[in-house]
């Protein structure tokens, strides 16, 4: 229901860009990107299946791996309607948006005030710095950062109090963050049942995410959950919030501080939507130097749990880290990331084990062609091992090593 | 121009310049420091005022880094970057805001009051320029020897105001001065600020910023 609310809100805030557009301005951006893989042996988990890369044998070899459309229009001085959207092939052709919100950011001499109301991604990532929430170092995102592209979402409001250095001729900006919201229950059931992963699809305000057909969701213990999470949807509405802090030294050194808790109350399940409320919170704490001019080390970290069910009968611990180097040259930019993540059953429930480790290697190397097109291509090594597989009768552990090659062009 | 002078200084013509060399407290030369001359003889020529002056936006920083222009001057404010910036400033002599897209010019602002302008952006709050309005037709910016050569006429000797500014100055609004004697137009001087600079923040942005 939330979710609907928010769409009937983007698509007001388009017609009223579209019947403003000539009194105000705005600007629309967009990156098609193409790409060419070596496909997974197994189907993705977008399609249902047990793959735990994001192109595997229902995917094309070459398709659009993404496109997005990123549209601002200034309302005033201060108000500014932000909206973004895209397509991805997997599972189906999906269209939608991914954010949608207005964004109050007066003038002021000295500190800084921010809001922004609506759909968004909370900013705890310095790794999802580009274009709609993409990353300008890998193509495929940090297993942490994947998972909050997927299941985290804003859809309340947000508010930011920042001492710009520059303002004040100090060398540190500091900043406080907070957001309540809602529409983000059943956080945390993607890291139950299939477990952290490094890929790059977002997900849209209204998705749906199929499970493989997991033994722990035939028991009539789980009967109720769906085959499927929604999400952002709603179920014991009650508000969640996070509060955060940023600090950066001169625009070399970055530190992000969050604490997320979506207030989940793990014993209410919406019957019709077939979705419980998770329990979910967690620390993530991001970190980026750059050694010079042209090489940067970005780190992140997250630890939390997880629950849902009266008595908590799936409570999981998880902790998920990354350390990537980023160097650029002549237009040249060469990544590398190693990540490791885990999720660690804590509950009772034996016919339903959760516990997971991903271990991933990820090289990208990409080549600026011109303001419009790069190119690129991406190695990940993926390590998985996950205690849900054996009891269908599949090996424990898995690995993998893919190849991707993908164009992009920039409007 | 400059070395289009230094060309003619070697070729043995007259230089018809005064150099100017800009040092800190502790005598080592500074670099983008603004120098201008005020009097009655150093006045804002009527054609410069013509002239199309421009502080653009490329790469979410501002260039020039600072700009001098004369009283009376209209300034544009190109943006080369794709993404909008919203340039304002909260100066004294002209407080303004714009909100510039690549390919959408804004009408120039006119700058009538002398006076230091500092210009931020709303959306990448680490960007910072100056304009400084002069009430002179006499001014400069220092090289990376402190150096600034002022041309001039042969009739424009005299005593003049030499005002100095640098964007360490702990007090933006208040440059410099000191009562300088010309003699003749190829004279060098060298001046010594009087009062210790701020630390000079260096800040480091990349294409990886303030996308957000």
């Amino acid at each position: 229901m939330v979710m609907n609310k928010y769409i009937t809100l983007a698509g007001g805030l388009l017609y009223f860009m579209a019947s403003h557009a000539v009194a105000v301005d705005g600007q629309l951006h967009g990156v098609i990107e193409v790409s060419m893989h070596e496909q997974s042996r197994q189907k993705a988990w977008t399609a249902g299946g047990w793959g735990m890369s994001r192109f595997g044998t229902q995917s094309n070899v070459i398709n659009v791996s993404r496109a997005a459309l990123e549209g601002r229009l200034e309302l005033s001085s201060a108000w500014s309607g932000n909206v973004v959207a895209q397509y991805v092939p997997d599972p189906d052709h999906k269209l939608g948006l991914t954010e949608a919100y207005l964004s109050y950011q007066p003038l002021s001499k000295r500190y800084q005030l921010r809001a922004r109301v609506g759909a968004f991604y909370p900013r705890m990532s310095l790794e999802n710095t580009a274009a709609a929430w993409s990353s300008p170092y890998t193509y495929q995102y940090s297993s942490l950062n994947a998972w909050l592209g997927e299941e985290v979402r804003t859809f309340g409001a947000e508010f930011e109090l920042k001492r710009p250095a520059r303002r004040f001729r100090s060398k540190y900006d500091v900043s406080f963050l907070g957001a309540v919201y809602k529409g983000n229950d059943p956080a945390g059931s993607l890291l139950a049942w299939r477990g952290f992963t490094p890929h790059d699809r977002q997900s849209v305000i209204n998705e749906r995410i199929q499970f493989a057909p997991l033994y722990a969701l035939m028991a009539p213990q789980l009967a109720q959950q769906g085959q499927f999470v929604e999400p952002f949807s709603e179920v014991d509405g009650r508000f969640g919030y996070y509060l955060g802090t940023h600090i950066e030294y001169l625009k070399r050194h970055s530190l992000r501080v969050y604490w997320y808790d979506n207030n989940g109350d793990p014993s209410v399940l919406n019957h019709k939507t077939q979705q419980y409320a998770w329990d979910t919170k967690f620390w993530s704490i991001a970190w980026r130097s750059k050694l010079s001019k042209q090489t940067q080390l970005i780190m992140q970290a997250m630890f939390g749990n997880t629950a849902m069910g009266e008595r908590r009968g799936v409570d999981n611990n998880f902790n998920s880290w990354f350390v990537m180097l980023s160097h650029s040259w002549q237009g040249y930019r060469v990544s590398g990331r190693v990540e490791q993540s885990k999720v660690i059953d804590k509950d009772v429930w034996q016919f339903d084990p959760n516990a997971s480790q991903t271990n991933a290697v990820t090289v990208n190397i990409r080549k600026r062609l011109s303001q419009q097109w790069q190119v690129g291509a991406e190695w990940q090594y993926l390590d998985t091992q996950a205690s849900f597989r054996p009891p269908v009768g599949r090996a424990e552990t898995e690995q993998e090593n893919l190849w991707r090659v993908t164009a992009q062009y920039h409007f | 121009m400059k070395k289009l002078m230094g060309l003619a200084c070697l070729m043995g013509f007259s230089c018809q310049a005064l150099e100017i060399t800009v040092k800190d407290t502790l005598g080592k030369p500074l670099a983008g420091t603004a120098v201008w001359l005020e009097g009655d003889l150093w006045p804002v020529k009527k054609a410069s005022l013509l002239k199309k002056y421009s502080m653009g936006q490329r790469d979410r920083n501002f260039t020039p880094h600072a700009l001098i222009v004369p009283q009376g001057a209209s300034v544009e404010f190109p943006n080369f970057d794709s993404i909008l910036h919203h340039v304002y400033s909260f100066s004294q002599p002209k407080a303004f805001e714009l909100k510039l897209y690549r390919d959408k010019p804004q009408a120039p602002i006119h700058f009538t009051q002398p006076g230091v302008i500092e210009l931020g952006c709303n959306i990448h709050d680490w960007m910072l320029g100056y304009i400084l309005v002069v009430s002179s037709g006499v001014y400069g910016l220092t090289d990376e020897q402190g150096k600034v050569e002022l041309p001039l006429s042969d009739t424009q000797v005299g005593t003049a105001v030499l005002k100095v500014w640098h964007e360490q100055f702990e007090n933006l609004n208040k440059p410099e001065s000191q009562s300088l004697i010309i003699r003749d137009t190829s004279q060098k001087e060298v001046y010594q600020l009087k009062r210790p600079l701020l630390e000079k923040l260096d800040f480091l942005t990349d294409e990886t910023d303030g996308y957000e």
